[in-house]
């Protein structure tokens, strides 16, 4: 059987997608020729290499770039950023730090001087009703610090949205001010214009 | 333009799809947001295939979901998945891009060791990654090698891992020639394969 009629078969062989007489005319040329075989080889391998072709991923910023110019609603962010963009970045400053350190060491200065004279007024209260107190101090602010951000949140979704529609609103005036053919073809210009811009670039750097 | 937040949440089928086009007409922005994260990446791959520079793959992407977002009153249901419209409106902007460009991508600017350590978060040994480097390089340049017809029927069959039917679809030309287009993109892989391990000097 001649190669090149084999060659044309190699793909569906390698898929078993031919009908069962080809795949065994090819079965049995493989058998004795020593290039076809080679090229089957590297084929598989061809294939595999595509199968591991690098995927690239989209950074959230990507996809919030493509739906404000889109939609112009930003991305929707998940809990976990929310609370890193409120709560977390906002205290992780060196100044919180320092008052941080500052208020310990007061503390532990503190129950050290009065160590014996607090001890008394705390054996009045029992160390568990202590903890309810406080667990529910904690619990309340927490709710406050919650409704608060939501409110935020809130508030600059709408914000965003205002001015993301009076922006689309405007522009979308702007270009109707414009005669739509005259700027189709300023717009090709433009295009035309950016290709020798960028060979002119890389000469000037090129000579210099 | 009221977001109807009573619709059940459906499987990613067919009709699923033409509700998400519904929902974005009606001026539902979270829909919108849904198919920019679930079709954006596998556009923003297929420009970087075709293009094989990152900051090209990303212009694009963003040019074709716009002309998607303004477009979307066009698509119909009843002429196909969503899917393939999407991807159609894709391949027609990435080859007026080619044409405005008027070059096919060149190797020599191509970012593939940027790419490395994207996709895979663990990075291997430096031995592993050099030879894998060197492997995707080999094939990027070897795809840059081939003509826009074959290189297209790789990408889209043996990257994107499409089938026949799908491709016929979307590239309106019969299933038969795009079996042959693909068999002599990897006859022309396995050769240039051969022809390296040649140079090389290792034993195929």
């Amino acid at each position: 059987m001649d190669c090149s009629k084999i060659e044309q078969w190699l793909s569906g062989y390698l898929e078993s997608s031919l009908p069962a007489e080809e795949t065994e005319n090819v079965a049995q040329h493989l058998e004795t020729c020593a290039n076809c075989s080679a090229l089957l080889v590297e084929m598989r391998s061809a294939l595999s290499l595509c199968g591991s072709y690098p995927v690239l991923e989209m950074v959230p910023d990507f996809i919030e770039k493509i739906l404000l110019r889109t939609s112009g609603r930003p991305r929707t962010r998940t809990f976990r950023e929310r609370l890193n963009q409120y709560f977390v970045r906002p205290f992780l400053t060196p100044r919180l730090a320092v008052g941080a350190s500052l208020v310990t060491l007061f503390l532990v200065l503190m129950t050290n001087l009065m160590g014996p004279r607090l001890s008394g007024a705390a054996s009045a209260l029992a160390p568990e009703e202590l903890l309810r107190y406080m667990d529910q101090g904690v619990q309340h602010l927490y709710g406050q610090v919650l409704r608060a951000d939501a409110l935020k949140d809130d508030w600059q979704a709408q914000f965003s949205r205002f001015k993301n529609n009076t922006w689309n609103k405007m522009r979308s005036i702007m270009e109707q001010m414009d005669a739509p053919v005259e700027g189709r073809r300023k717009s090709q210009d433009e295009k035309k214009e950016k290709a020798p811009k960028e060979k002119s670039s890389s000469l000037m750097e090129s000579s210099a | 333009m009221v977001g109807n937040r009573t619709e059940t949440k459906e499987p990613r089928v067919l009709s699923g799809d033409s509700k998400l086009v519904e929902r974005c007409l009606r001026g539902d922005d979270a829909a919108w947001e849904a198919v920019v994260k679930s079709f954006g990446k596998r556009i923003y791959n297929l420009s970087y295939r075709y293009t094989n520079r990152r900051d090209e793959a990303e212009d694009l992407t963003q040019e074709i979901l716009i002309r998607v977002y303004q477009n979307l009153k066009s698509y119909r249901a009843e002429s196909g998945s969503f899917q393939n419209w999407l991807l159609r409106v894709a391949r027609n902007l990435i080859i007026d891009h080619y044409r405005q460009v008027r070059r096919y991508p060149q190797t020599g600017g191509s970012d593939e060791l940027e790419t490395m350590n994207i996709g895979d978060e663990k990075l291997p040994t430096p031995q592993r990654a050099f030879e894998q480097v060197e492997a995707s390089q080999f094939l990027q340049d070897g795809l840059q090698s081939l003509s826009p017809e074959l290189k297209e029927a790789i990408v889209l069959r043996d990257i994107e891992g499409m089938a026949y039917g799908e491709m016929a679809d979307l590239l309106n030309i019969p299933e038969g020639t795009i079996k042959s287009r693909i068999n002599r993109g990897r006859l022309e892989l396995a050769k240039l394969l051969i022809k390296r391990r040649s140079q090389i000097g290792m034993q195929g």
